[in-house]
């Protein structure tokens, strides 16, 4: 997967978890709800953990992912289109 | 047992209070009949007065939630941002695994939110996948168990599918209780959205269907049976007990003082217990009584009845205060002659003017001496001796007299044997109706009528071998 790719599942995840702050997924789960092939957020998943925007419980294919809050929030949703 | 506030308006009257505290109760109904607005509306309600809710959704989104809610003017993300409320989203595996796991994500999460009350939608999902019957029944009971370990008032939404809907669902046994929400077609063009509790463990209910209507402000159930009360013939009236537990309890305490009361009766309906335990409450009281016989009613049989309740009929006639009014020519026992008021030979016309003549001046003489007069008598004795001409001309006039003057009156009719039009006209004209009737082996009562605006489920009849030697169930 290139990086505008990467970048792009990065994105919706994010949205995902902004939008429903308190979902708490696995990657199969969230790969259901985005529409994704679990395999392809497996790397993308890593990368928001690694930024802490998502937090990690538990290990292996089982984990849970949920988001990790900014401490200033504001009402704004944050939009995105392809170009 | 403490109950918590459903916020929704009615429900709390058909659940005797509110949800009890702890219980888990399944909300089930088709889908369209509103059971994420109720819940929903249980968690706002748990908001407003300090209780923290979770809405766990493993379907739904909560972004979807956020907007549906937001036509009922609830804010679901202010509610989250001031600690209230929060509407989590997980698959119902993950939610079981993290339930069970000591320190787990599920106990994280009620300890962040100091959550008392939960709504689940929907633990249908429980019901598929590769599990077997038995592990499906287990699931249930953890999840039961896990619910009451954190003391969460909870509401878990099961959908229901038309084909199901006559048969309860094995969920429906594990917790404890059942809100059934149904949409039924209703004069063939409509459809009616109705609401029932078939089951909570440990608490009475208002029993039956209630209709509920879905508004701007949420559910909003309209219990059955429930009509306006009249405030202004309750307005600083006492009760006086019937001596029949159940009955007090739907009538408030007794029937009211200066109301009229209809007991509608037929032959089978063994009513004389009824009446017993009502008139022998009267004397209790210190009311002087008159008392209309019947063809059934002799004097022999009020002194019986009156016996079995430790009244002396000689000794309470004696001190006037009883009057025994008598339409038919029999033979009396001796001694009771000279109390006997008989109008067996009076034309109607005759009849009034001796009520103008005679009675009256009881009446005058007793509101004189500060007593207080309890009225009864059988409508249907007039029916025959006077005719039903005479009820529509003279019975509102009676009982308007009556009222006005805190005589509270009890009669008894059969409704069936009167006809519609009478019987529709004596119901409007008295404040409480009571109606008893046999079905097999069975005597049944019900209070159709009354002056709290209650009105009482049907209740059996049963003999007991004690005094009031009936009571209702």
């Amino acid at each position: 997967m290139n990086e505008e790719n990467q970048l792009q599942l990065q994105m919706e995840c994010t949205i995902f978890f902004q939008e429903n702050p308190y979902a708490m997924e696995s990657r199969d789960g969230l790969a259901m709800r985005l529409g994704r092939k679990p395999e392809h957020l497996e790397a993308t998943l890593q990368r928001l953990v690694s930024l802490t925007i998502l937090e990690r419980f538990g290990n292996g294919p089982r984990s849970i992912y949920r988001y990790v809050p900014p401490k200033i929030t504001t009402e704004t949703v944050v939009g995105w289109t392809s170009s | 047992m403490n109950t918590v506030t459903s916020g929704i308006k009615g429900l709390d009257t058909v659940l005797n209070g509110g949800v009890p505290a702890g219980a888990s109760v399944v909300v089930e109904g088709a889908p369209g009949t509103g059971k994420t607005t109720l819940a929903m509306q249980f968690l706002h309600q748990g908001a407003a007065v300090g209780e923290a809710g979770l809405y766990i959704t493993f379907e739904e989104l909560p972004e979807q939630l956020y907007r549906e809610m937001d036509a009922y003017g609830w804010d679901l993300k202010e509610l989250e941002r001031e600690g209230k409320l929060r509407v989590v989203s997980i698959s119902p595996d993950l939610l079981m695994e993290q339930m069970l796991e000591p320190g787990g994500l599920f106990e994280q999460l009620v300890a962040e939110t100091a959550a008392k009350r939960i709504v689940l939608d929907s633990i249908s999902l429980y019901r598929y996948g590769n599990l077997s019957v038995r592990e499906q029944r287990e699931t249930f009971y953890r999840l039961r168990s896990v619910l009451k370990r954190h003391g969460l008032t909870a509401l878990l939404i099961r959908e229901e599918s038309l084909s199901e809907e006559d048969k309860p669902a094995f969920e429906n046994y594990v917790f404890d209780g059942v809100i059934r929400l149904r949409l039924k077609v209703y004069m063939e063009k409509y459809r009616m959205r109705t609401v029932e509790v078939t089951k909570m463990r440990g608490r009475p209910l208002l029993e039956g269907e209630h209709v509920y209507r879905i508004t701007g402000e949420g559910i909003h159930v309209v219990p059955a049976r429930s009509m306006v009360e009249d405030v202004a013939v309750l307005k600083n009236q006492k009760c006086v007990s019937t001596g029949l537990d159940r009955l007090d309890q739907v009538l408030d305490g007794g029937l009211a003082e200066g109301t009229v009361y209809l007991l509608d009766t037929n032959s089978k309906a063994n009513y004389k217990y009824i009446m017993g335990s009502i008139v022998a409450k009267r004397f209790e009281q210190g009311e002087t009584v008159i008392a209309l016989l019947s063809s059934f009613n002799s004097p022999m049989e009020m002194t019986n009845m009156l016996a079995a309740h430790g009244i002396s009929l000689e000794e309470i006639i004696e001190k006037e205060r009883l009057y025994l009014v008598e339409h038919y020519r029999r033979p009396h026992p001796k001694g009771l002659s000279d109390y006997i008021l008989d109008v067996s030979r009076h034309s109607n016309q005759e009849y009034r003017e001796w009520l103008a003549q005679v009675l009256e001046p009881v009446f005058k003489k007793g509101f004189s001496e500060g007593r207080k007069f309890f009225v009864y008598y059988d409508l249907n004795t007039i029916v025959a001796e006077r005719g039903k001409e005479f009820i529509r001309n003279y019975f509102a006039e009676e009982t308007a007299w009556a009222r006005s003057m805190g005589v509270t009156v009890l009669a008894l009719c059969n409704f069936a044997e009167i006809g519609d039009e009478i019987a529709s006209y004596l119901e409007r004209t008295c404040n409480g109706v009571l109606r008893t009737w046999v079905d097999g082996c069975y005597q049944h009562i019900q209070v159709t009528k009354a002056p709290n605006g209650k009105i009482s489920e049907p209740m059996l009849v049963e003999n007991m071998e004690e005094r009031p030697f009936i009571r209702m169930v």
